[in-house]
């Protein structure tokens, strides 16, 4: 054969760089000293050396970039806080002893009978995020794949495994210690679950900060700070799951107005606009009205209505990117669309669209806030800090500044630190900013 | 006689425009046969672009449209594939490499997963399969430690590499037709010498055939068997390279013949075709070379006063024969293999409208150049001693 004859000569020649840089095709052919086998026999494809230079994409540079950033590193910091705390909120704060002796001697664990199914599965997926992060063994394909399969299985294990009560008495243990038939208790950092209403001390309820309740108390008698470590929950997941639906509408949508341009692109706009004149705050307002409160309607509702942005991003990107000769050369090659669309076009133009996204989980927590605090967002036993604002003006107390303040500045702080990371990675992914060193 | 590979018959493409169709190519007709290189030779905007890009039908629809002809590849009209069967004739059958190296690979991906794309789509093969593949093109272009460079990303190559690459990724999936846009002109002119050579000796092994599309006559020298010469949306002249060298017959290619330095030619200035190159949307009537044509201005100077027209051109008044300016010409056979669009060449009227199809490969081979230049070597040494 033509080709592996061809093979064998470019094979001695390889070695002499100097040769096939000056000479190219017309590199000297060397004698037939090697025999053929040498590189059917060598395997032919194996993993990066570990000793090659870092290479990275230009995404994972811009990542990169962006948290080298004092203000993006500051945002980061906050997010892992509350990371940390949605976490490991029943943990940190539960009525449940972690472990206690009964009277007769024997040792209960009430803690770990209440657990969720929820609260194992984020536990463990953290734990494999964070070792597989930290090993740095899988690539980031292999990575996903194995977090996605750990997830599954510890979500399955997890609803075999934990049986939570169907009711719940918060004061049970406080009540059996008190009666001094538990001898010896161990409790977390904060020994009030979210809900605990303090139904044996109703003296504690609406307190001002003090030694026994850290951050205060609601009109209710929850003990404030365990209420907004339990609210990180519903503070992430609405702003990631909202802005992961508007984000995955946006791109496609404006991937495929970008990318065929003409008549679709002007259809595709004018329905784009319908949708940004719909007023968000008030269309939520009639969804919660008519199906009731529900987290996870709000945030399907904040996602249908605010790709528009992202939309309009990538078809903008879309649009200067469909004449570049690379995607021009795949549509030579016989790419399907697909392909071509969201392999080879998507990761050169998302950039902007990962910058409005941190804005958009902003944004979307700004908007549960919101609802929550005029008494339409959550159900009143869900932890919100949204729902703790509306507990300072309501229950005709006058202002209790405590119950304001804190879940305040928790709001401010979240939108702040996501809008810090934004900021960041914009400046890290504009071309006129690149020229530093 | 063998089949044709390639046959462009009457090809017709419009772009519409707000202000009107524009026509940038016209009645175009070519043949390529098995193992030949034909050129595709002309000014920026004659069309030759988008001739080649019709081949794919890469052209995008709306505003270009494809009017009429057909395009035969193996048997099979191009324009009558639906978009799938085209996908699968891109890159397997037809491949193309572009005149940008430096825009053509994808920025966000190493070389060995873009052409490994293109492989496992085309050929059916698993990833480990197609990784040895690439690599194997990648040492076939001349690609130093392709292994390790099959995880380089592009940025990290130079621009002769990436048009290795480009050619690499082109040829992975053994295409039959290699359509070739400009290849060397972003490239320096050793870098260009190099490529070309590499084109020439993968062109030997495979027995593939390339369409050359350049402006440049030198490279038209070097590699073309057959040349075809297009000037404002038409082909003007067809022939076999030596011929063509030889004996050009249209104006425009004596034209650019002339507008060539020569070697140990001793001129203060080179000639140049005079005027400048139509605008698509306004082509002059009649023969569209008739303002540039210094043939027509000669004979219209002693022609009867009733054959000769005044017009103005780039500002100035020119008197032009009266047919070239109402008469559009069309390449006929004047010669045995020599095609050629004007009416002042002799026996242009009694000449035949016939296919252009040239089964003509050069004499020249590499293989000669390179014990020409072994012997040179020799003398060389010799001279030296």
């Amino acid at each position: 054969m033509k080709g592996e004859a061809a093979s064998t000569n470019m094979s001695q020649s390889a070695t002499d760089f100097e040769a096939m840089v000056a000479g190219g095709a017309a590199a000297p052919v060397a004698a037939a000293g090697e025999p053929q086998e040498r590189f059917v026999s060598e395997p032919s494809y194996m993993p990066p050396q570990p000793d090659e230079p870092v290479r990275r994409t230009l995404l994972m540079q811009a990542f990169v970039d962006t948290f080298t950033r004092r203000g993006a590193r500051l945002g980061a910091a906050w997010i892992a806080i509350v990371v940390f705390f949605a976490v490991f909120a029943p943990f940190l704060a539960s009525s449940f002893p972690v472990a206690m002796q009964m009277r007769d001697g024997r040792w209960l664990f009430p803690l770990f009978r209440n657990l969720y199914p929820i609260d194992v599965v984020l536990v463990a997926v953290f734990f494999s995020v964070l070792g597989i992060a930290l090993s740095r063994r899988l690539g980031l394909g292999a990575s996903v794949m194995a977090v996605v399969a750990m997830s599954a299985l510890v979500t399955l294990l997890a609803f075999w495994l934990t049986n939570p009560p169907k009711n719940i008495v918060y004061e049970e243990y406080r009540v059996q210690q008190a009666a001094g038939e538990i001898t010896r208790a161990y409790h977390t950092l904060i020994p009030y679950s979210a809900n605990d209403r303090m139904n044996d001390r109703p003296e504690d309820r609406l307190q001002a900060p003090s030694r026994v309740h850290w951050l205060g108390t609601t009109i209710f008698g929850e003990d404030m700070l365990s209420r907004m470590i339990h609210a990180c929950r519903v503070a992430l997941t609405i702003g990631l799951i909202a802005t992961g639906i508007s984000a995955l509408i946006g791109i496609i949508v404006g991937g495929v107005m970008g990318y065929f341009a003409g008549t679709i692109d002007l259809m595709g706009m004018r329905i784009l606009e319908i949708i940004q004149s719909i007023p968000r705050l008030i269309l939520l307002l009639i969804i919660t009205a008519s199906f009731g409160r529900s987290i996870y309607l709000m945030m399907i509702v904040i996602g249908l209505v605010s790709w528009t942005g992202d939309a309009r991003f990538i078809r903008a990107e879309f649009l200067k990117l469909r004449k570049q000769d690379f995607v021009q050369a795949g549509i030579a090659a016989g790419l399907p669309l697909r392909s071509i669309l969201f392999k080879h076009m998507l990761p050169n133009g998302i950039a902007p669209v990962l910058v409005d996204a941190s804005f958009g989980i902003a944004g979307a927590i700004l908007l549960e806030s919101t609802l929550s605090f005029l008494g339409l967002g959550l159900a009143p036993e869900d932890p919100s800090w949204g729902q703790l604002l509306n507990q300072a003006r309501s229950g005709g107390t006058g202002f209790n500044w405590w119950i304001a303040t804190f879940p305040g500045m928790a709001i401010f702080l979240t939108v702040f630190a996501y809008i810090l990371i934004g900021e960041a990675m914009r400046d890290a992914l504009d071309p006129k900013l690149l020229k530093r060193d | 006689m063998a089949q044709p590979l390639l046959e462009i018959k009457n090809l017709n493409v419009a772009f519409e425009t707000s202000r009107g169709d524009i026509r940038p190519v016209r009645d175009a007709s070519l043949t390529i046969y098995p193992g030949q290189t034909v050129a595709l030779v002309g000014e920026s905007g004659c069309g030759k672009s988008v001739t080649a890009m019709s081949i794919l039908r890469l052209i995008p629809s709306p505003p270009g449209k494809v009017l009429g002809g057909q395009i035969n590849f193996s048997g099979r009209d191009l324009l009558a594939l639906s978009e799938k069967e085209m996908r699968s004739v891109r890159g397997k059958d037809i491949a193309m490499i572009f005149q940008e190296p430096m825009t053509s690979l994808n920025p966000v991906y190493t070389i060995g997963d873009q052409i490994v794309e293109a492989i496992t789509l085309h050929q059916g093969v698993g990833s480990r399969k197609a990784y040895e593949i690439a690599e194997q093109s990648l040492r076939d272009v001349g690609i130093a430690d392709p292994h390790r460079r099959l995880h380089s990303y592009p940025h990290e190559m130079s621009g002769g590499m990436r048009q290795r690459v480009m050619i690499a990724m082109a040829l992975s999936c053994q295409p039959k037709l290699l359509i070739a846009d400009e290849p060397t002109t972003a490239l320096d002119v050793t870098i260009q010498a190099q490529i070309l050579e590499l084109l020439r000796k993968l062109q030997r092994e495979r027995g593939m055939a390339i369409l050359l599309i350049t402006h440049d006559l030198g490279v038209v020298a070097e590699n073309a068997d057959v040349v075809a010469v297009m000037y404002a949306s038409r082909i003007v002249e067809v022939a076999t390279v030596e011929r063509l060298f030889d004996k050009p017959m249209h104006p425009y290619t004596e034209g650019l013949f002339r507008s060539v330095p020569k070697l140990g030619a001793d001129v203060q200035r080179l000639d140049t075709i005079a005027g400048t190159v139509p605008n698509p949307a306004r082509f002059p009537s009649g023969c569209k070379f008739h303002p540039r044509c210094h043939r027509s201005h000669q004979l219209a100077a002693s022609a009867p006063a009733e054959q000769v027209v005044e017009i103005a051109s780039s500002g100035q008044k020119l008197k032009v024969l009266k047919r070239c300016t109402v008469d559009e010409p069309i390449a006929r056979e004047i010669e045995p293999k020599h095609w050629a669009a004007c009416h002042q060449i002799t026996g242009y009227d009694s000449a035949a409208l016939t296919m252009t199809s040239l089964m003509h490969k050069r004499e020249v081979n590499a293989n000669v150049i390179e014990s020409d230049s072994r012997d040179a070597g020799k003398v060389i040494q010799e001279a030296v001693t």
